[in-house]
C-alpha cells in the first residue's frame, strides 16, 4: 500500500521535481550516493555470508553498484558543468550496518525490497527523460535499470531458497516494516534536530556574557607561545 | 603482565592496537574493515579483529585506553565558540550536537561495545598517544619527540623528551595556533579535501615555485624558539570548522580552486599559480618544522627524533628535517596521523601496568590475514582463473619485469597509510605510460601524483642518493633517484626524488622475495609500489575486497598468497 502510494506520488511529481534549478544534478549524486552506501553493505554481506555462492552474488553485485554510483555521479557532473555549476566530487557513502543487523534472510529481504522501489522509480525517470528528449539521461536510467531487474530477481530467488516461497514474502513484508519504522524514527531525529539546535542557540546566546573569559586566557596564552605542561611524565610504571 | 587494547576514533581514521604483555600484537585501522575511507566511527569490527588476532576476548582485557581526552575536548569546543561570539552562533548548536549527543560518551561506549567494566576503560591525551606512538615504537633508548597535528584536545604541537619508559612533556603550542590546520586550510584553499588531500598539496607542490613564501610569512610567524603563531584573520576555522581560510587568504593568495575540476599544469595558467601556491605552504611548513626540531634538539641534547601527528606524515618535510635539524637519526610513526593514537594509547597503558616497553617496530605488518583458501573459492565461483605458483615471487618478478601490473595480497595487512608490500598494487618502475596509466584508469587520481618505488634495502644506494634508515622501511621520506640510474621514469617524480621504501626479509617477506627475484634475473631490484585500493576507497584488507578490486579495475592479475588470479587464462 505504501509503495503503491510512493510509485503514484514518484509518477506525478517527477514532470515538476526534475525541472527545478540545479534539482536534476543534486538527485543523481543523491542515487551515486545511495549507490555507494550500498555497496559497503552488500561488500560486508559478502564478508559474512557463510556461502561462497551468495558471496560471490553480493561482491558482483556490489560492483554493479560501484559502477551506477559512477554512472550517477558523471551524469550529474555533465549536468553541473552544462549549468555552470562547480563540480560535487565523487559521492561520499555511509552504512547502517544492514547484515549485521538484520541477519542474511532480512538483509536480502531488505535489498530485494529496495532493488524493486528503484526499478519502480527509474522505470519512470527513463520514461520521463525520453519523452524529454533527453536521451542521455533516460538511457542512464535505461541502463541502470537492467542491473536493477537482475539484483530484483535474484535477491528473491536467493530468499526463497533461504526460507521458502512463503517464508521469502513473510521476510519481504518485515523488510517493509522495518523500512516504515526506520523512516519514522528518521523524521523524529530531524525533529529532534530541529529542536536541539534551537534550544543551543539559545543557549549559547545566554551564555554570550561569559565569551569575555576564553578571549581573556586566549590573549595571555598568546603572549607566550611555548606553554610549559604540567604534570608526572607519561608512560612511567 | 597485560592485555590492553588501545583506540582512536570519533573525529577520523578510527583504529584499534592491542599490546599483550608488552608486545604490539594488532593494529588496525577501522576504514579497512568497513570499506569506508578514513571511518571515523568507533572501531568495532578493529577491536574485534585485534582481539581475535591475539585469541582473547574482550573479557581477557586488562585495560582499554582511548587515545583522547573526551571531556577536555569538550572544554577546548565550548570555549572556543564562545570565545568567537557571535560569529559562532552556527557552529555552537552542531559543535555541542556532535560533542553532547556522542563525544563526550565514548568511554561509556566503549564499555558498552566491549562489555567490560567502565572503570577498565580510560583516556590519554590526544598528543601523549602520539608521542608514545613514536617514541615508545622507536629503537632509541633516548629521543626528542615532536607531535603535530591539527589539534587534539586543545594542543597543537608538542614537544616531548623520551627516555626508556618515560615521556615528559617539555612544551606545547595550543589552538588555535596550529601548524596542520595552516596546511588543511590550503589544502581546502586549492580545491583539495581536508584530511585527505594534504598529499596532493605535497606532490603538488613539485610543480610550483615557492613564490607565495612572503605572503605566507604574514600568515604565519616563525619564533626564535622553534615555536610559531597564526595570524587568524586569515582564517575561518574559528567560527566554523569547516571553513579552513577566510576571505583575506584569497585577497593574499587570489582566488580559491573549484573543488573536483580537472587539473591541467601545462596549460592552466591559473593551475600553475595554485601549484606556487602548494610549494609556498610546503616550503613555509618545513621552516616551522626545522625550526621546532631544532628546538627540540636543543632542549633535549637527543640525537635521534621521533614524530607522529598527521604533519609527520609529510615526507618530504621529514626528509629536510632528517638533513637539516642535526638530528643523527629520525624515525617517524608508520602510522603517525589519529589511527596511530591507538597504538600509542595501548602503549601507555601497558607501560603504566607495569609492562616492559614494546621492541622496535620492524615491520607494518600488523593488520589482518588474508585467506589465501577463500580467495581461491570466491575467485572460482566468480568465473576466475585460479592457479597456483610453485615459486610466486619469480614468477611476479617475471610478469612484472613483462610489464604487467599485478594486485600482491601477501600475509597480514598494513598498518599505516602505506601499502609496504603486503595490500599492494606492484609494476615496473621503467615506463613512465604505466604511471600514467594507472593515475587515469586505476587510480583515477590527479596526473600530477608520484608513484612510489619500494627497493631492497641493501642496494638503495645503487639507485638512490642515500641509504636505507628509519624512515625509508616505512616510506616516510624521499630521497633524490641518483642521476646516473636509469630505468625509473615511472617513479621519479618531478623535481628528482621518490618516497622510496627499503625492503628486508623482516619488513616484508613477500615483496623481498619479488625483488631479490627481480634482482636474481638481471634487472633492478626495484618495483612501483602504490597501493591495492579504488578512487575513494581504503586499501584493501581481505580477500573478496581484493578479488572485487581486480574486477573492477584494468590490472593483469592477482597475486594472493602464492595463488595468481587472472580473468582470462593464467
Amino acid at each position: 500500500m505504501i509503495d503503491r502510494l510512493r510509485d503514484l506520488v514518484v509518477r506525478l511529481t517527477s514532470p515538476l521535481v526534475w525541472r527545478l534549478p540545479g534539482h536534476a544534478p543534486r538527485k543523481l549524486e543523491g542515487f551515486a550516493r545511495a549507490e555507494a552506501g550500498s555497496r559497503i553493505d552488500l561488500l560486508a554481506a559478502a564478508h559474512a555470508t557463510t556461502d561462497v555462492g551468495r558471496r560471490a552474488r553480493y561482491l558482483r553485485h556490489a560492483l554493479d553498484e560501484t559502477r551506477h554510483a559512477a554512472m550517477f555521479a558523471r551524469r550529474a557532473g555533465e549536468l553541473r558543468t552544462a549549468r555552470g555549476l562547480a563540480p560535487a566530487g565523487p559521492p561520499q557513502a555511509d552504512t547502517e550496518d544492514l547484515f549485521a543487523r538484520l541477519g542474511e534472510v532480512g538483509f536480502l529481504a531488505f535489498v530485494h525490497r529496495g532493488e524493486a522501489r528503484g526499478r519502480r522509480q527509474f522505470e519512470v525517470y527513463a520514461a520521463h527523460f525520453a519523452r524529454r528528449g533527453d536521451a542521455r539521461t533516460a538511457a542512464l536510467f535505461e541502463g541502470i535499470l537492467a542491473d536493477e531487474r537482475v539484483h530484483e530477481a535474484y535477491t528473491r530467488a536467493l530468499l526463497v531458497e533461504l526460507c521458502g516461497e512463503r517464508g521469502a514474502t513473510r521476510a519481504v513484508r518485515r523488510a517493509g516494516w522495518w523500512a516504515a519504522w526506520r523512516g519514522w524514527r528518521r523524521v523524529g531525529r530531524g525533529l529532534a534536530h530541529g529542536l536541539y539546535a534551537a534550544t543551543m542557540t539559545v543557549v549559547y546566546l545566554a551564555l554570550a556574557p561569559l565569551a569575555w573569559l576564553p578571549l581573556r586566557l586566549r590573549a595571555r596564552r598568546a603572549r607566550r607561545r611555548w606553554l610549559t605542561a604540567g604534570g608526572p611524565p607519561a608512560g612511567a610504571a | 603482565m597485560a592485555a590492553v587494547l588501545g583506540v582512536s576514533g570519533t573525529y577520523h581514521d578510527a583504529a584499534a592496537a592491542l599490546v599483550v604483555d608488552g608486545v604490539l600484537v594488532a593494529a588496525i585501522q577501522e576504514e579497512r574493515l568497513s570499506g569506508i575511507k578514513n571511518d571515523p566511527a568507533l572501531p568495532r569490527q578493529a577491536m574485534q579483529a585485534c582481539l581475535a588476532r591475539a585469541g582473547l576476548t574482550a573479557a581477557a582485557l586488562d585495560r582499554v585506553v582511548f587515545y583522547e581526552d573526551p571531556y577536555a575536548k569538550l572544554e577546548r569546543v565550548v570555549a572556543s565558540t564562545l570565545g568567537n561570539f557571535p560569529r559562532s552562533l552556527r557552529q555552537f548548536p552542531r559543535a555541542m550536537a556532535t560533542q553532547l549527543g556522542s563525544k563526550v560518551w565514548v568511554i561509556d561506549q566503549l564499555a558498552d561495545l566491549l562489555g567490560v567494566a567502565r572503570a577498565k576503560v580510560g583516556h590519554v591525551a590526544h598528543h601523549q598517544a602520539h608521542a608514545a606512538s613514536a617514541f615508545f615504537t622507536s629503537r632509541y633508548p633516548a629521543a626528542a619527540v615532536l607531535t603535530v597535528d591539527g589539534v587534539g584536545e586543545a594542543v597543537s604541537t608538542a614537544l616531548w623528551h623520551g627516555r626508556d619508559r618515560a615521556l615528559t612533556c617539555l612544551g606545547e603550542v595550543h589552538y588555535p595556533h596550529s601548524l596542520g590546520l595552516l596546511y588543511a586550510a590550503l589544502t581546502a584553499f586549492l580545491g583539495f579535501e581536508v584530511n585527505e588531500g594534504e598529499y596532493k598539496v605535497m606532490g603538488l607542490a613539485a610543480f610550483g615555485t615557492p613564490r607565495f613564501a612572503a605572503e605566507l610569512d604574514r600568515v604565519i610567524h616563525l619564533a626564535d624558539d622553534g615555536s610559531f603563531e597564526l595570524e587568524l584573520s586569515y582564517f575561518g576555522y574559528l567560527a566554523d570548522p569547516e571553513l579552513g581560510f577566510g576571505p583575506r587568504l584569497e585577497e593574499l593568495l587570489g582566488p580559491r580552486r573549484t573543488p573536483y575540476r580537472p587539473w591541467d599544469l601545462a596549460g592552466s595558467a591559473d593551475d600553475r599559480r595554485y601549484a606556487d601556491v602548494a610549494a609556498s605552504v610546503q616550503q613555509v611548513t618545513e621552516r616551522a618544522l626545522v625550526g621546532l626540531a631544532r628546538a627540540a634538539r636543543a632542549r633535549t641534547g637527543a640525537d635521534a627524533l621521533c614524530l607522529a601527528g598527521g604533519v609527520a606524515l609529510n615526507a618530504v618535510a621529514n626528509a629536510r628535517l632528517a638533513r637539516a635539524a642535526g638530528f643523527a637519526d629520525v624515525y617517524v610513526h608508520p602510522a603517525a596521523g589519529d589511527a596511530g593514537g591507538a597504538v600509542g594509547a595501548a602503549i601507555l597503558g601497558a607501560l603504566e601496568l607495569g609492562d616492559p616497553r614494546p621492541a622496535a617496530l620492524t615491520t607494518a605488518a600488523l593488520g589482518v590475514d588474508v585467506d589465501a583458501g577463500a580467495a581461491a573459492d570466491l575467485a572460482r565461483a566468480m568465473g576466475l582463473t585460479v592457479t597456483t605458483s610453485a615459486d610466486p615471487a619469480v614468477d611476479v618478478a617475471t610478469r612484472l619485469d613483462a610489464g604487467a601490473v599485478l594486485g600482491f595480497c601477501a600475509g597480514r595487512s598494513e598498518w599505516g597509510p602505506r601499502a609496504l608490500g603486503m595490500r599492494s598494487l606492484l609494476a615496473s618502475p621503467r615506463d613512465p605510460d604505466v604511471r600514467d596509466k594507472l593515475n587515469r584508469a586505476v587510480k583515477r587520481r590527479e596526473p600530477f601524483r608520484p608513484f612510489a618505488p619500494a627497493v631492497l634495502a641493501e642496494r638503495l644506494p645503487d639507485y638512490f642518493a642515500g641509504t636505507a634508515d628509519d624512515l625509508t622501511p616505512f616510506m616516510t621520506t624521499v630521497v633524490p633517484v641518483r642521476a646516473d640510474a636509469a630505468g625509473l621514469a615511472a617513479v621519479t617524480h618531478v623535481d628528482g626524488t621518490a618516497r622510496v621504501q627499503s625492503v628486508t626479509a623482516t619488513s616484508s617477506p613477500a615483496l623481498h622475495a619479488v625483488l631479490a627475484a627481480l634482482a636474481a634475473g638481471g634487472a633492478p631490484p626495484i618495483a612501483l609500489n602504490t597501493s591495492l585500493n579504488g578512487a575513494g576507497e581504503p586499501i584493501v584488507a581481505r580477500a573478496v575486497d581484493a578479488i572485487g578490486f581486480l574486477l573492477a579495475h584494468p590490472i593483469d592479475g592477482l597475486v594472493v598468497d602464492d595463488l595468481l588470479i587472472t580473468r582470462g587464462p593464467a
